[in-house]
């Protein structure tokens, strides 16, 4: 068969796993109820949908060539460092960035490509084993297409820019090629990791519970690698050039690492001014391994994607079984539950265990930075943990769509549903406010006033939760909830997150306000506030039924 | 059982045999009968006493039930009762609205119109109406990341059951589908078939006063469906209700109290398998044949077998 037959075949296949990774249709949503038209406009948000998660890692991508890179380069933005040590830095931030990023998408679509069981509907077609292979394999291609030519068209406009000879720029072409092909790699490697050990993981022992949040941890690693990349891309790239720039002996098992051989390969070829050619040596070695590894590493992909769009993954043993007791808890209890272990096993909410991680950790690090712990400090450090915490509602509510068809059966009351999950909800948000006063502690630095406006300030973000759910809720009993995951329906949340955002913001605004006319109310005002809201709001979910 | 104990009519539900055409004309004796009653309470002006009889009698009430999914009308002005005790089938070609009347009774779906009553409670109502039913979807989708014991744990809380007397149940049931073996494999690990087994056995549980079971028999083995008609027929022996949509003749023919055939969201005929007889005069013709005919799908159809025949 003819490649753009292939092609074709392919798109056609990688509509469906679009159209599945945003509805989750195998996962058991129910689509809302529509006539014919409604349901063809579905299949094409769908698409545009996967359209912008593409474009959107596009343009961080571009975003992180422009505005990190160029100017490091060209020294437009106040640092003073070598041209060469510029690109070495800028190269080799830009490898980690295209890899995390490209790993970071994947692995949201990933799955859905490996749920959808391609193969299922290609396997009694009049195709040979190779051809189904090929579709397969292009299709998984075409999850990461425009991200993959973008990168290293974006890197190229930009090198040729700041006027690197032609030997860097193939250079660096390779290194980007070599940090797609790893990335690919590493999606399909934590992909086939997730479905070994966490999906088909069952047990219910409480050290295969952990072994299972263990795995599940390990997993989201390259997603909390990709946000602390993008978040911390100047200091990174500030970082590399410093510990190059010394060029000790540190530097040539440094050389060794990707994304540093290309890196430093290509600002050596870039500008041939200043060459030490020991580390030269090191670093075409190593480049030559890592290209040699990298084709190694595109069979390997070609032939796991394969399998895994066959089904053949297979499972984990299966445990032998000594009773079948069950410990039936209160409604609220049993949601919680139900909640956490779904988030534990499905992909699309590992966010739940990622959130608070992410949060402590950059609060953790943006703490060290402040000198002291003023109020406007405190109440800024409030603002972005609420604005964290409520990205959780919305994931939580989304599970409720997994099996929407058959869950909405159940004699479950709204004000339960919106309780158990606003109980979950700020769980997290009070863990940071814990995890916070604790590195405050360690740092001999004063945590009295966060843990007291932290303290009030939760009852407003309960009350934002508790909007949020509140419409969510009625979403979800009117006309079904059929969303896959928050990253493939960023609209639907944002509209719901927004009146959350608001309303956690009104305490801190009161306190503003005290602070400028009557500094003594600033506590009064942002209490009264607070419990205002959680008053209220607590009032309209109780009147729910 | 005694003939004595046929004459009643919530004894003979109990104890029926139903394809015996004895016991069949004493159920439509007794439907007269009832008939009767009703028709003389309404001339006697006592409407509010018949009602009461009704509900007390009525495990599902629907009337003038419409259904749109969008511009699309799927169910318009569909009305049927089923009893205490009885297992009426529902029946209907692919599309007929079936399953769509089975979404409104369980609340997954909310109707344009009509009044819909499970034992009484309006659907509306809906955690008091959804706590007297056992439901099985069509599309057994429930939540794969799951164990079949997760699932059960959460099914059950949400329904608030006592620890002691769930896991009795659940110990039977299970040993019953023999599915102990999958209690700790995550749900999407299991054939259809044991996806069918939990989705039947979390309709058990609570011990519902109602069964609503949609397509309940695919996928499972032939051990596994003699045991849920056996349970089925259990069920309304205690004086429990069934409704029970199937696409096979045989199975409705054999364990259905009355059927109801839906063709193009609308009753079109209903009573028991004799009373179809009569009215479709094919009084040799299986269930099949008469399905066929009121559904109007039988006209053409040898035309449509010999054109395939023939390529």
């Amino acid at each position: 068969m003819r490649f753009s037959e292939l092609w074709r075949l392919a798109s056609t296949v990688y509509k469906e796993v679009s159209f599945q990774s945003i509805f989750s249709l195998r996962a058991g949503s129910s689509l809302p109820r529509s006539g014919g038209r409604d349901i063809k406009q579905l299949v094409a948000n769908a698409r545009i949908n996967t359209l912008i998660s593409k474009l959107i890692t596009t343009v961080f991508i571009g975003i992180f060539a422009g505005i990190i890179f160029l100017p490091l380069t060209i020294g437009i933005s106040g640092h003073t460092m070598p041209k060469q040590t510029a690109v070495l830095a800028g190269v080799s931030a830009f490898l980690a960035v295209v890899l995390f990023l490209i790993v970071f998408m994947g692995l949201q679509v990933s799955t859905s490509f490996v749920s959808s069981k391609i193969t299922d509907v290609l396997s009694p077609l009049p195709l040979s084993k190779q051809e189904i292979s090929r579709i397969v394999f292009l299709c998984f291609i075409r999850i990461f297409d425009i991200p993959l030519v973008a990168a290293p068209v974006i890197f190229l406009a930009v090198y040729a820019f700041i006027g690197g000879s032609i030997l860097g720029g193939i250079v660096s072409l390779g290194g980007i090629i070599t940090a797609e092909i790893f990335a690919l790699s590493l999606t399909t490697v934590l992909a086939r990791f997730f479905y070994l050990k966490v999906t088909s993981a069952g047990g219910r022992s409480k050290w295969q519970t952990l072994l299972r949040l263990v795995f599940m941890l390990v997993w989201i690693l390259p997603t909390f690698a990709a946000y602390f990349v993008v978040n911390f891309a100047t200091q990174i790239v500030q970082s590399f050039a410093s510990l190059m720039q010394g060029f000790s002996s540190f530097s040539q098992i440094l050389v060794l690492i990707f994304p540093f051989s290309y890196g430093f390969l290509a600002s050596s070829l870039a500008f041939f001014d200043q060459i030490n050619y020991t580390l030269l040596a090191l670093s075409i070695a190593a480049s030559v391994a890592y290209a040699i590894l990298a084709y190694y590493c595109l069979g390997w992909v070609t032939q796991t994607v394969r399998k895994m769009g066959v089904s053949a993954m297979g499972t984990g043993p299966r445990e032998i079984v000594k009773d079948t007791l069950i410990k039936p808890q209160s409604p609220w209890l049993g949601i919680i539950r139900k909640d956490l272990r779904v988030a534990s096993r499905a992909p699309s909410y590992a966010s739940l265990f990622l959130l608070p991680v992410i949060q402590t950790a950059v609060l953790a690090v943006s703490f060290s930075s402040f000198s002291e712990l003023g109020l406007t400090t405190a109440l800024g450090i409030l603002t972005g943990m609420s604005m964290i915490t409520l990205l959780i509602p919305p994931t939580l509510s989304s599970i409720e769509g997994l099996a929407s068809a058959y869950m909405r059966h159940l004699p479950m009351k709204k004000t339960t549903l919106i309780s158990a999950k606003t109980l979950l909800s700020i769980f997290t948000y009070m863990l940071s406010l814990i995890v916070l006063s604790i590195v405050a502690l360690l740092m001999a630095k004063s945590f009295t006033l966060i843990l007291t406006y932290g303290v009030i300030h939760g009852f407003s973000v309960a009350a934002a939760i508790m909007l949020e759910l509140t419409i969510l809720t009625r979403k979800f009993w009117k006309e079904g909830f059929a969303v896959g995951n928050l990253y493939s329906r960023l609209s639907t949340y944002i509209l719901i997150v927004i009146p959350g955002y608001i309303l956690a913001a009104i305490p801190i605004l009161s306190a503003i306000v005290a602070f400028l006319f009557a500094p003594i109310f600033i506590l009064p005002a942002f209490l009264a506030t607070a419990l205002t809201e959680f008053t209220l709001m607590t009032v309209v979910v109780m009147l729910q039924e | 059982m005694s003939k004595k104990k046929q004459a009643n009519p919530s004894n003979y539900a109990q104890g029926k045999v139903h394809h015996q055409p004895t016991r069949k004309d004493e159920h439509t004796q007794i439907e007269h009968h009832s008939q009767k009653r009703i028709k003389a309470a309404n001339e006697e002006s006592h409407e509010s006493r018949v009602e009461g009889l009704r509900l007390e009698t009525m495990a599902v009430r629907v009337e003038g039930l419409a259904v749109n999914y969008g511009s699309f009308v799927a169910v318009e002005n569909l009305s049927f009762n089923v009893k205490e005790g009885e297992i009426y089938g529902l029946l209907g070609p692919n599309g007929a609205g079936k399953t769509t009347t089975i979404k409104v009774l369980v609340g997954i779906l909310e109707p344009r119109a009509g009044k819909v009553e499970v034992y009484g409670i309006p659907v509306s109502n809906e955690v008091p109406a959804k706590s007297q039913i056992g439901y099985v979807p069509e599309e057994v989708v429930l939540l794969d990341s799951l164990t079949p014991r997760e699932f059960f744990e959460f099914v059950t809380s949400i329904r608030r059951l006592d620890r002691e007397n769930v896991n009795n149940r659940l110990e039977r049931f299970a040993t019953a589908f023999e599915l102990k073996q999958y209690f700790d494999t995550p749900i999407a690990a299991l054939s259809m078939g044991n996806k069918q087994k939990v989705a039947i056995i979390t309709a058990l549980l609570h011990d519902p006063k109602l069964l609503i079971l949609d397509e309940p028999l695919v996928g499972l083995d032939a051990r596994s469906s003699k045991i849920l008609k056996e349970l089925i027929t259990f069920h309304t022996k205690k004086g429990g209700a069934v409704i029970f949509s199937t696409h096979i003749m045989e199975v409705a023919e054999k364990l259905c109290t009355r059927v109801g055939i839906i063709n193009k969201g609308k009753i079109v005929e209903e009573g028991t398998v004799e009373d179809l007889r009569k009215l479709v005069r094919s009084a040799e013709g299986s269930l099949e044949d008469i399905f066929l005919k009121v559904t109007e799908q039988e006209a053409g159809m040898q035309d449509v077998i010999k054109a395939l025949e023939e390529e």
